[in-house]
């Protein structure tokens, strides 16, 4: 039986894999220590680094944290907060008083109502996932152009890039204004025939999923469009 | 579960209509890629798998022998049901058949059993005593739009391809059963202000009324379907109705191929 | 268990009727994130049973009263389709596939770090398209890894086998004749890690001896399953990060 190791390479582990032993070596996400050794607990890429020991997920559900960046939908609107759908297992909290604007008790229809997008940052995550949301800071605001598009949570940083390198260079390619959400949500926004280009080139990265893959997709863009 | 339908979705489906285009790229009336796999169910005298871009269908064909009705002693029964399970998707959720599950079975019976490619008295075993009960049951397992064009292909391929299991019943050889013709049905849904057909997940769900329209080898109508909220012009159905025509002949080839195989 | 011992089910060279050894397992195939619309899913092909599992969640548990606030509940629907036995199933929910589905979520608990997801749900829709015995058994080893093609985080996976008794002789993997006309089955869920079991049900007639016995059969059948579940799922997702 294939056992993951330790090591330089990329090994994909699978939940319930001894991976190792973990003496002197701390678990990180992903990986538990039981009897001595480590086991990961989901499938995706072995990874060590300053002595702990984690796996990089292949697939995983949204999970917020305080602080992230999220593209959210008005889910419920009451006389004094909003709800958001936020693509995690819970709806988040948007009090009237966390809100961009100067909100009258019971007019919160008036500025966002059912089915509207926002950019939104996250305030707070408690231990039992209630969530309440800020739209106070820079860039936080209702999205009324474009169109939010979904990709897997994992794949958010594929997207970006270091230091957002690969998002500056979708960014120049495809002529789009494009932000991409913490939360899986990517909203793009720019003419119909750049928009339709931003769209296929993630959906590559949706179908692929694999870093190699999804550089080349930009790197061959950049040359097509690069003639024109 | 209802579906929070962003207002974004419904901007986007009406800014892409009027340039004639599509979320993923598709012209107007194209469909998405389709496979048809037949003779896949151990157990199922007749069976199939459709994956029409992302959704799966199956549909398994049992028989059984029961007493017919007394007004009609020498008739058979064809009886075609769906089950909407909410392994297809996030939103069905568990309980007794919803009224989706049941008008998607209901057309996809009606399709069927209006274009007369069964002959009930065929079915006939001993007059008055004994005849064939045939039962399409389609089990939709992914839900990627347009469930009702796959649910309908997957139960006239399964149908055309069931052999009757009369050795099990001790009532004669097995043998395959008697279709004559092949219903097929074209769906179209109003994204954007205008008909699209074949429509996706995404204008499912930013979009509004849908018509399935399902025609027999000649071409004649045996049944039509207007669902969910909205209206229609004639002009509207003349010129989705041609589209069918073309839809339908294309998957009627593709099930005739497959019962070569 | 039906108990008929005047039907043959071992050849007179010793193997069963299938030509099967008696600690031979019918064929296994998998294949992970099989449909589109779910979280994760695998389709499991065991003998010529089909089972198919969708994994949709983390997500809020509703109604309320089923949240509990220190873990996460794991809804189990074992369902058989209408066409996949000899006579059709009238579709719904019926007393075995209730009780199926309770065990099989209890088993899934005893292995997800529900500990993760307070509040929430996890479903797991365990569909059989076809059954010649043994069905349970490929809907464990289906939902396992169609949970860990999710991503939700498992301590190890459930492995679902079989073994039984026919003509007073422990066999592995009971086929659709063994079982109606065998002396007992013993369905068991194994952790291939640990060894540890998660499901365990039995019917029929077994002395200490041929439980033990069968159990070995488990244990080795498990591991040569386990195999194929990492397999599906290094398929599915190997040459990503190369």
């Amino acid at each position: 039986m294939s056992k993951g190791q330790v090591g330089a390479e990329l090994r994909l582990v699978t939940p319930g894999m001894v991976v190792g032993p973990s003496s002197g070596k701390r678990a990180g996400s992903g990986m538990i220590a039981e009897n001595n050794e480590f086991i990961a607990t989901r499938v995706g890429w072995l990874n060590e680094q300053n002595n702990v020991v984690s796996v990089q997920p292949i697939n995983s559900a949204y999970m917020p944290r305080s602080g992230d960046l999220i593209i959210g939908f008005v889910a419920e609107v009451r006389n004094n907060l909003w709800f958001f759908d936020v693509n995690g297992p819970f709806q988040a909290l948007l009090p009237m008083s966390l809100a961009p604007w100067k909100v009258e008790f019971g007019s919160t229809r008036q500025h966002l109502g059912i089915g509207d997008a926002a950019l939104a940052r996250i305030q707070e995550v408690d231990e039992t996932h209630n969530m309440v949301l800020t739209m106070k800071g820079v860039g936080l605001r209702r999205l009324n152009e474009g169109a939010v598009v979904s990709i897997p949570v994992n794949l958010v940083d594929t997207l970006r890039g270091d230091n957002n390198t690969t998002l500056s260079r979708i960014r120049d390619v495809t002529d789009c204004r494009i932000i991409v959400g913490d939360n899986g949500r990517v909203w793009i926004h720019g003419d119909a025939e750049n928009m339709h280009v931003a769209r296929q080139l993630i959906q590559t990265l949706n179908e692929e999923g694999h870093k190699k893959t999804f550089e080349s997709a930009v790197q061959a863009l950049e040359n097509e469009r690069g003639e024109h | 579960m209802v579906e929070l339908v962003p207002s974004l979705l419904r901007q986007e489906l009406d800014r892409l209509a009027a340039d004639g285009q599509r979320i993923d790229g598709r012209g107007q009336f194209d469909g998405r890629e389709v496979h048809l796999e037949v003779d896949c169910l151990y157990n199922a005298e007749g069976s199939a798998k459709v994956v029409w871009g992302d959704t799966i269908i199956y549909a398994g064909v049992k028989f059984e022998i029961r007493t017919p009705w007394p007004d009609r002693p020498t008739q058979g029964s064809l009886m075609c049901g769906a089950e909407l399970r909410p392994v297809a998707h996030r939103k069905y959720e568990p309980g007794p058949p919803s009224p989706e599950s049941i008008e998607l079975g209901r057309v996809v019976d009606r399709g069927i059993r209006e274009s007369g490619c069964i002959d009930m008295e065929k079915l006939c075993i001993v007059p008055g005593e004994k005849v064939w009960g045939v039962m399409i049951d389609i089990h939709v397992l992914s839900d990627g739009g347009n469930i009702f064009d796959a649910a309908g292909l997957a139960a006239i391929a399964a149908l055309r391809t069931a052999v009757v299991p009369a050795e099990r019943f001790d009532v004669g050889e097995d043998h395959t059963l008697l279709v004559n013709g092949t219903p097929i049905m074209a769906s179209f849904k109003r994204a954007g202000g205008r008909f699209v057909y074949d429509p996706s997940e995404e204008e499912e769900l930013g979009g509004d009324e849908r018509i399935h329209i399902t025609l027999g080898d000649e071409g004649h109508l045996h049944s039509l379907q207007k669902g969910l909220k909205g209206v229609f012009t004639p002009s509207e159905f003349a010129e989705i109705l041609a589209v069918a025509e073309q839809k339908c002949s294309e998957l009627r080839e593709m099930v005739a191929e497959k019962e070569g195989n | 268990m039906g108990g008929y011992g005047d039907v043959k089910l071992l050849r007179d060279d010793g193997k069963r009727l299938d030509g099967r050894a008696i600690d031979e397992m019918r064929p296994v195939t998998i294949e992970a994130g099989v449909l589109p619309a779910a979280d994760g899913s695998a389709m499991v092909t065991h003998g010529l049973n089909v089972a198919v599992a969708a994994v949709y969640g983390p997500m809020e548990a509703h109604p309320r009263k089923i949240q509990r606030q220190d873990r996460a509940v794991i809804d189990v629907r074992y369902n058989m389709a209408p066409f996949s036995t000899g006579d059709r199933i009238r579709p719904g929910f019926n007393r075995r596939s209730r009780e199926i589905s309770k065990v099989t979520a209890e088993s899934l608990e005893s292995v997800v770090l529900v500990e993760r997801y307070p509040r929430s749900k996890i479903r797991v829709e365990i569909e059989i398209l076809a059954a010649e015995a043994g069905t349970r058994c490929a809907g464990i080893t289906a939902a396992s890894v169609a949970l860990a093609d999710a991503g939700i985080p498992m301590r190890d996976m459930i492995v679902g086998v079989a073994s039984g008794k026919i003509e007073d002789t422990v066999v592995l993997d009971l086929d659709k004749a063994e079982d109606n006309y065998g002396q007992a089955d013993l369905p068991v869920g194994i952790l291939p890690n640990t060894g540890e079991i998660a499901f365990l049900q039995m019917d029929g007639d077994l002395s200490i001896e041929e439980y033990n016995l069968a159990m070995e059969y488990n244990h080795k059948a498990a591991k040569e399953i386990h195999e194929i579940m990492v397999d599906a799922l290094k398929r599915r997702y190997e040459g990503g990060e190369n």
